[in-house]
């Protein structure tokens, strides 16, 4: 019996992948204020991932599939004068959301599926699960690191990156994607609530320790993943659920990060709030 | 047409929507102004622990009530700090209120029963007391509305202006926040979340592309409220049972309204034109 047989460390490795992805990509979510749509976004995966499983098709593809459509139709209903970004996104996360649900209801076993999209499973991951998470995992941080550059312009000064020549709207397009794969490789493994919180709770946290990018994108990590892990451990050892419990240490991070640096001395930064 | 309707509990469903059209028209157009979307999202999550409370305690409408003046007084003060962006705070804010209930909930032996009841609600299944309370709140989030419309409509359109003349920005803020919190509070039990969300978000944004002008606005999306709530009824039942499709009430609901706001974007670029600009 070799150590991946183990439900618990098969979720304690899936954790540690997922906190990595989730900090990786938080960072960029907190700076552009991108949560809401990182939110429509686990919602409109979960239709997909039910047509594709109806259809029986790669349950990965069909969340991509609807992933997209709600990223590119959040940009392309925003652009009519009267609509912003945010109705759009409502409407189409409401939309998603009922789609789903509708179709879920059509099948039998309704609730059971339910609850494991919004909470996810984690203690029943396979080794399949682990493998699409470490692979993306390494697209998504090779992505970010070429990208790195263009993405922290455009995130602190859109119209100054737009006069220097950088193609805006195609960078936007390139964080869209990889956020929305991220999210779709979340989702299954660890439900929509735990994926939300695992990608801004820890960023939004680093935000509060550090203004540097290179620092702020090790720190979010670390805070995702060792959320992560102790929420595991609270969830086995108290009988709660896992995503929950996860979900929870990641905010308490963030609550007592508040307060703590508040009292650090911040000489570098103006007194005007 | 009507036939399905004389039934005592699709007469209550309909009623139920007709009164939260009633709130949900004028409620959503600010939501709209305001772009208060996530907020509005964030209520409907949050409110769930103090409905699990609430029904251990036996009093389930007064958990709710408690929980969602909770959330709307914390989202008020921490998106006014400015330290952690606003829409990085609701989305912790939200994760962290449902993730209570849901911990709550898991301790519990109808576990997944009980988060379906509450995403879906049970709108064939409204009670008389459910709509009297309904009934309730939504003449008390109408008279909350009629105080506070001229200052919160000069704090949508002119912050700075509102300021200076002298009005309460906070406090502006935390009275909406408020009211929509009773909205989700009317409605949370009967219709479930999705359909809640639907309601505060898609009529004033599908009015929008009627017409530039608040009052308009506002009897159209209770008009559409109702035809949704009318059609969507209707769409359920049929399919239900002539057609052998287990089609929910509440999704049905939330699709149609949907389907209005995308048939209604040509009517928009149509009436604007679309060589203008912004």
């Amino acid at each position: 019996m070799s150590w991946w047989d183990d439900a618990l460390h098969r979720a304690t490795a899936e954790v540690i992948l997922a906190g990595c992805l989730a900090g990786l990509v938080g960072v960029h979510v907190v700076l552009r204020r991108l949560s809401f749509l990182t939110m429509a976004l686990t919602h409109a995966t979960f239709p997909g991932v039910v047509a594709a499983s109806i259809i029986g098709v790669n349950i990965l593809l069909g969340g991509i599939v609807a992933g997209g459509v709600v990223a590119l139709g959040v940009a392309a209903l925003s652009r009519r004068r009267g609509q912003d970004a945010s109705a759009a996104t409502g409407v189409l996360l409401s939309a998603g959301f009922a789609l789903g649900a509708a179709l879920v209801a059509t099948q039998s076993g309704f609730s059971r599926d339910l609850s494991s999209f919004l909470v996810g499973s984690i203690l029943t991951v396979g080794p399949q699960d682990l493998l699409t998470t470490a692979v993306v995992l390494v697209v998504v941080a090779a992505v970010l690191l070429v990208s790195a550059r263009p993405l922290q312009l455009i995130g602190f000064d859109r119209a100054g990156a737009e006069a220097a020549g950088v193609p805006v709207g195609r960078w936007d397009i390139v964080l869209l994607l990889t956020l929305e794969v991220v999210v779709v490789t979340m989702v299954p493994a660890v439900g929509t609530i735990l994926a939300v919180s695992l990608i801004v709770a820890p960023a939004a946290a680093a935000r509060l320790w550090s203004g540097r990018v290179v620092p702020m994108t090790v720190l979010s990590v670390v805070f995702a993943v060792g959320s992560g892990l102790a929420g595991l451990w609270i969830s086995s050892r108290w009988n709660v659920a896992a995503g929950a419990s996860i979900s929870l240490v990641a905010t308490a991070i963030l609550a007592v990060s508040w307060p703590a640096t508040r009292i650090r001395p911040r000489p570098a930064r103006p007194a005007t709030t | 047409m009507i036939e399905p309707f004389t039934l005592p509990f699709m007469a209550r469903a309909l009623a139920e929507i007709v009164l939260l059209a009633l709130i949900c028209g004028p409620v959503s157009v600010f939501v709209f102004a305001r772009r208060l979307s996530f907020t509005s999202d964030a209520l409907t999550h949050t409110v769930f622990p103090g409905v699990v409370i609430g029904f251990m305690a036996g009093q389930l409408f007064a958990g709710a009530l408690v929980a969602a003046i909770v959330t709307a007084v914390a989202l008020t003060l921490l998106t006014a700090g400015g330290r952690v962006s606003d829409d990085a705070a609701t989305a912790v804010l939200l994760t962290a209120m449902f993730s209570i209930g849901v911990v709550l909930v898991s301790r519990r032996s109808s576990y997944t029963s009980d988060l379906t009841s509450f995403l879906f609600g049970r709108l064939l299944t409204v009670t008389p007391r459910q709509i009297a309370e309904t009934a309730v709140l939504a003449v008390v989030v109408l008279i909350a509305l009629a105080i506070g419309a001229r200052a919160l409509l000069f704090r949508t359109f002119d912050p700075a202006g509102a300021q200076a003349a002298g009005y309460r920005v906070f406090w502006l803020d935390l009275w909406l926040n408020l009211i929509v919190a009773l909205v989700v509070v009317a409605a949370v039990r009967a219709v479930g979340t999705i359909l809640v969300v639907a309601l505060l978000i898609i009529p004033a944004a599908a009015a929008r592309m009627v017409s530039d002008r608040l009052a308009v606005m506002v009897v159209t999306g209770t008009v559409l409220v109702v035809a949704a709530g009318y059609t969507g009824l209707l769409a359920s039942w049929t399919a239900s049972l002539h057609y052998g499709v287990a089609l929910t009430s509440a999704s049905a609901v939330v699709l149609v309204l949907v389907a209005v706001y995308l048939v209604l974007i040509p009517v928009r670029i149509l009436r604007t034109g679309p060589a203008r600009r912004t």
